[in-house]
């Protein structure tokens, strides 16, 4: 099963975070959209990927948005900034899922529905900084360690699980004493993500204790919504339910609020 | 989603939100499949982490569980939930409920049957006396012991004190159970609670998948209770007079107990005995007879009196199955296991202290028995990733390894059918200390393999 060699060596493999990216979520987070899109222009998969992603009917364009100055211009300085950070997850994404029945366009969607809804919740919660509205990015992270780590194993996975419901969260955590949640913070490290966004991104496993009540109540809401979206049909079927543990009780007390953010409709289901 | 089992409970456990729109892709067709392969007594899908469920999201659910329930005659229902979910599902299916509720997986799990002879104690309260009925018979009937409230006040009261129970059963409901004849474990014996009129329909309600299994990982005597029996006719005559037949391979005995001919046939009992069936009034005439539990095979060190012996077909695969173990080992704990020796002998342990051993059988193109026999320290840690936590409580461990024999069996299941070997795994068994298991296997004949693992020894014994 994976070991902490496979562990370590797989957190090695992974590059930093390529200097234009750096760059231009640096002139993001100073608020200078200008120069951020003159940076990212330098980058053809950068802007491949912005105008690709803009144009996904998640964001609701009517028009083809091209311009990379247009894209920052309409996306504004904090989903900008989740942009790049969306992308800079895209690099760590496998080409072939191997555990998840996954490919990149629905990976891009979750990611993308993801920072759509935070988006809604900040709102809520009035909440308005940018490493905030960014840590959602990072979340999508332990998926995709997740399927690098136990791809190669699903076989045994299959076999454990057959007799004990164990999430992979669970399985590495026992095997190696590390979480995907603490692989996902040390990739952040890696690539020089704030530990503020690390840190609520970490609590949303919803098994840290320590937490500072605004932490706590990030935590629950980002972990009801990933099990929101990982609910629906296309990632249920993708293996992605059962990936994390849901810690039912951590969320009790914001259900109620939720759906009504959430605009879920019990009764029309 | 694949269910999990445990022992012969099969459980889905959705996370999440749960309705009609995401429901049906729970269960792919590959999942649909592999759930209507599984040898289970129930089959449940757990609330536990589910938020949000409505209708339209159980009807997925239970759609494909009664279809099961109707090829297989197995109990379904939903478990783990809390009082408010118990209201909502009996409110979304008021009279139509036609299947059970089980508050918790260890309220169901003392609904089936099991390897297990620890009687519970357990406290019962139902609003509806036909329910609390039927709960205390099913309880009864699988070996425990129901603590039944009369009255909601006294069930309060009783409440207070949950160290005195095994666990408390309230918001449980009974669909459309008894479809299986109930099975309880006393010992070495199994019983089955037969009652009524007993016709053709006993080849349904027999769990014979549970019986081949008991025998295969060694009971030897059987036990039919039958106080409550009226009758019975021909057909199931036949049935008795052929599981006696196929129980003779094994040298194992079948007895009833409190069976009248009042109308039932005379002529039906001289050919049940012809058969080699025993007939006793009572049942402590057998249980407190240990004299006479010997003789019948209920105490197990007298029970192979004929063993079988290991064949060519056995030996042949002997790789696959320490293969299987070491690749277990190796997965469970990322450490690898080694061969130290290999023997054809009757099983050899020289240290009987501080061990646990746990069995399982296969049947079918091969059959035979694993037995593995580890120091208590060693088999903590092959659980380690099973149990989660540090714990000495004995009965987590030997829970635990039972699971991790079954995932041996799995394995082994898997690496025969590569071979094109069809076979089916027993229900493991688990043993606390070595001198029961010695009891069953002392003059079994097998391959004794001698493994290493962090500096311990444990033993893999191979056996028919």
């Amino acid at each position: 099963m994976v070991t902490n060699e496979e562990i370590a060596h797989y957190i090695h493999s992974i590059p930093p975070a390529p200097t234009i990216i750096q760059e231009t979520i640096q002139f993001v987070r100073n608020g200078d959209l200008v120069k951020a899109a003159k940076c990212a222009d330098e980058d053809p998969a950068l802007k491949l990927y912005l105008r690709t992603l803009v144009n996904r009917a998640v964001y609701g364009f009517r028009n083809e948005v091209h311009d990379v100055s247009q894209i920052f211009g309409i996306l504004g300085i904090s989903t900008a900034q989740q942009v790049l950070y969306h992308y800079l997850m895209t690099l760590l994404a496998p080409k072939k899922w191997k555990l998840f029945h996954l490919d990149n366009h629905t990976f891009y969607d979750l990611q993308a529905s993801l920072s759509r809804n935070w988006g809604k919740i900040l709102h809520h919660l009035g909440v308005l900084d940018h490493d905030t509205a960014s840590a959602i990015t990072l979340l999508p992270a332990s998926i995709i360690i997740c399927d690098a780590l136990f791809g190669s194993h699903k076989s045994e996975v299959e076999q454990l699980r057959s007799v004990k419901a164990l999430d992979y969260n669970t399985i590495l955590s026992r095997l190696s004493g590390q979480s995907l949640f603490d692989l996902s913070s040390q990739i952040a490290e890696k690539w020089e993500i704030p530990s503020t966004i690390s840190r609520i991104v970490h609590a949303a496993s919803g098994l840290d204790r320590d937490l500072s009540e605004n932490e706590h109540v990030l935590a629950q809401w980002m972990h009801l919504l990933l099990f929101f979206e990982l609910s629906k049909g296309l990632y249920v079927q993708a293996g992605l339910n059962e990936f994390i543990d849901f810690q039912i009780d951590f969320v009790s007390d914001i259900y109620e609020s939720f759906v009504q953010v959430m605009e879920y409709n019990e009764s029309n289901r | 989603m694949r269910a999990t089992v445990k022992g012969r409970v099969a459980i889905f456990y959705p996370q999440g939100f749960l309705d009609g729109n995401n429901a049906s892709s729970f269960l792919s067709i590959d999942d649909i499949r592999a759930t209507e392969a599984l040898n289970i007594d129930m089959l449940l899908v757990s609330l536990k982490k589910v938020i949000f469920f409505n209708k339209n999201g159980l009807d997925v659910f239970i759609k494909l569980l009664i279809s099961i329930r109707n090829q297989k005659r197995i109990s379904i229902g939903l478990c783990d939930y809390d009082s408010l979910k118990f209201k909502t599902i009996n409110a979304f299916y008021g009279n139509n409920l036609n299947f059970s509720l089980f508050r918790t997986e260890k309220i169901a799990e003392l609904f089936t049957p099991s390897n297990k002879s620890d009687s519970k104690t357990v406290l019962l309260y139902n609003d509806d006396l036909s329910q609390r009925s039927a709960m205390a018979i099913e309880l009864f009937d699988y070996g425990h012991n129901p603590v039944i409230a009369q009255s909601k006040k006294e069930f309060d009261e009783k409440k207070q004190h949950p160290d005195l129970y095994y666990t408390i059963i309230e918001d449980t409901y009974l669909g459309l159970f008894g479809q299986k004849i109930a099975t309880r474990v006393t010992g070495n014996v199994i019983i089955y609670t037969v009652a009524n009129f007993l016709d053709a329909e006993i080849t349904n309600t027999f769990n014979i998948a549970y019986h081949n299994n008991s025998l295969n990982v060694g009971f030897r005597l059987f036990i039919f209770d039958a106080y409550k029996v009226i009758s019975m006719n021909v057909h199931a005559l036949n049935f008795f007079t052929k599981l006696a037949s196929s129980a003779a391979e094994y040298n194992a005995t079948i007895c009833f107990v409190g069976l009248t001919f009042e109308k039932t046939p005379q002529i039906f009992k001289n050919d049940l005995e012809d058969a080699g069936i025993l007939f006793f009034d009572n049942m402590d005439d057998i249980l407190k007879n240990k004299e006479l539990l010997q003789e019948l095979g209920g105490s197990v060190a007298t029970a192979s009196k004929q063993t079988r012996t290991l064949n060519k077909a056995l030996v042949n695969e002997l790789p696959r199955f320490i293969d299987a173990t070491i690749s277990t080992i190796a997965m469970m704990t990322n450490a690898k296991a080694s061969k130290e020796s290999m023997n054809i002998q009757t099983l050899e342990i020289t240290d009987t202290t501080n061990q646990y051993a746990s069995s399982i059988g296969f049947y079918g193109d091969v059959d035979g028995m694993i037995i593995i026999i580890f120091p208590k320290a060693i088999a903590k840690k092959a659980c380690e990733l099973l149990i989660g936590e540090a714990t000495d409580d004995e009965e987590t461990i030997l829970d635990s390894l039972a699971e991790f024999v079954n995932i041996i069996g799995g394995r082994a299941k898997a690496l025969l059918g590569e071979q094109k070997h069809r076979v089916d795994i027993t229900l493991p068994r688990t043993y606390g200390d070595v001198v029961s298991l010695m009891e069953m296997a002392q003059n079994k004949k097998g391959v004794q393999v001698n493994l290493s693992f962090e500096g311990s020894h444990f033993i893999f014994f191979l056996t028919r």
